[in-house]
């Protein structure tokens, strides 16, 4: 049986030089095949949102798509994080297309870059440091008390504080690792039932039953998966949109 | 028959790796995918946002207030239309007061000129009658008058056949009396 976990075996695709860089070491920026995935996934949706945006008052289907895209996550962020939601909605659509285009090129081609864990950690690690920034920029110091949830006895502070500044910290890995759990475990178990087909079908009648049974079971995983790769992308912008929101409306919180 | 074929699975897996684990922990590719990440993901950003994402919103703005236009279009057209049919049914019932209105005119006009007609005929009429009375009048009159000439006439020859002679004028008058 074919291996289930070679499919998240990186591979160069393009050898390009080894920067190294001080301090962190060497980089090897050759395109792999997560880089592919990544640059596919960016020019889809540039190509698709290019044909997509058009001028007209009654819409074709692909500008309904576009648009119906671009309505969920403008419904989002002002559902979430109100009149300011404005402000953040290219970042929020920015991810939310970007990962859910890698998700649902995972359901197509053979590569996922969703299911590596650099990418979907890097991306969550992305969404808390603009979390921070935004923060920053928009309380100033005053950032800081979103660690310190205000009505609540003082001595409480001092188990409410590590617990607030903790459940921050580990945002970011939550954030990532979510994701790359949901596409890891999905991809996983259809390569294993899909290779139960192969193995059982070799096994004479009995055996073609199972691997009938097999078969249903990776069709219908399939269009589970499908529908796990839009959650998925969904979450990581709702995700994104409440972080944005905590610290947008500091002043509430 | 499952759990049976994902041990071999399991035991399958293990060659497959050079470092044993998941591939996706194989850290020397991470520097690179990360880079590119970010580098695609700004390229993208900058993309939606300056470039596509306004022309999305734009079009999805442009038909809402496309959408609102016609609808106050719509009922403008519908105030402007009811206010042409109260003006319409103001005129209708102004053109049908001054209709009934020449009509009472008309009817009143004529009726008068009848009343005046008539009223001149009658009186045509009555000066004929007035002096077709006056003639029998003065007929009768004559005829009254003959009536003692005759008699005193008749009363004469009368006397004069019984009596044998004439009497006067003035004894038949007053015997006529």
């Amino acid at each position: 049986m074919a291996d289930p976990m070679h499919q998240f075996q990186i591979q160069k695709i393009v050898e390009l030089p080894t920067v190294t860089v001080p301090g962190l070491g060497a980089i090897d920026l050759s395109i792999t095949n997560s880089v592919f995935a990544m640059l596919l996934a960016a020019t889809l949706i540039i190509v698709f949102y290019a044909a997509a945006a058009r001028k007209a008052v009654v819409p074709g289907r692909l500008q309904t798509v576009g648009e119906m895209l671009y309505g969920l996550v403008d419904g989002l962020a002002e559902s979430i994080i109100g009149h300011d939601g404005k402000k953040f909605l290219p970042f929020v659509f920015t991810l939310f297309a970007f990962v859910l285009f890698m998700n649902l090129q995972g359901m197509f081609l053979v590569f996922t870059a969703t299911s590596q864990l650099a990418v979907t950690l890097t991306l969550g690690i992305m969404v808390i440091l603009t979390v921070v920034g935004v923060g920053f920029a928009k309380n100033g110091i005053k950032f800081f008390k979103l660690f310190a949830p205000s009505g609540v006895p003082w001595p409480l502070y001092f188990l409410l504080v590590p617990i607030e500044i903790l459940s921050f910290l580990i945002r970011p890995i939550t954030l990532g690792l979510r994701l790359f759990g949901n596409m890891l475990g999905g991809h996983v178990v259809l390569k294993i039932f899909a290779g139960f087909v192969v193995a059982l079908g070799g096994l004479g009648v009995l055996g073609w039953a199972g691997a009938a049974l097999a078969l249903s079971s990776v069709i219908a995983l399939t269009a589970l998966e499908f529908m796990v790769a839009f959650l998925q992308a969904f979450v990581f912008a709702v995700l994104t949109c409440v972080y944005l929101n905590d610290v947008v409306h500091l002043d509430s919180h | 028959m499952a759990t049976e074929n994902h041990g071999t699975v399991e035991s399958t897996e293990a060659p497959g790796h050079e470092s044993g684990g998941l591939p996706q922990l194989q850290f020397q590719h991470w520097g690179g995918q990360i880079v590119w990440l970010l580098l695609i993901f700004a390229v993208l950003y900058v993309v939606l946002s300056k470039g596509l994402l306004p022309r999305v919103s734009g079009a999805i703005d442009e038909r809402g207030a496309k959408i609102a236009g016609d609808i106050a279009d719509a009922r403008r057209l519908k105030d402007e239309a009811e206010a042409q049919a109260r003006a319409a049914a103001a005129e209708v019932a102004e053109a049908r007061a001054k209709a009934q209105k020449t009509a009472a005119d008309a009817k009143a006009k004529a009726s008068a000129e009848a009343a005046e007609r008539q009223a001149k005929e009658e009186a045509v009429l009555a000066e004929k009658l007035a002096a077709a009375e006056a003639s029998i009048t003065t007929a009768r009159d004559e005829a009254m008058s003959h009536v003692r000439t005759v008699a005193e006439e008749t009363a004469g020859a009368i006397v004069e056949k019984l009596t044998g002679k004439a009497a006067s004028a003035a004894e038949l008058k007053a015997a006529l009396a």
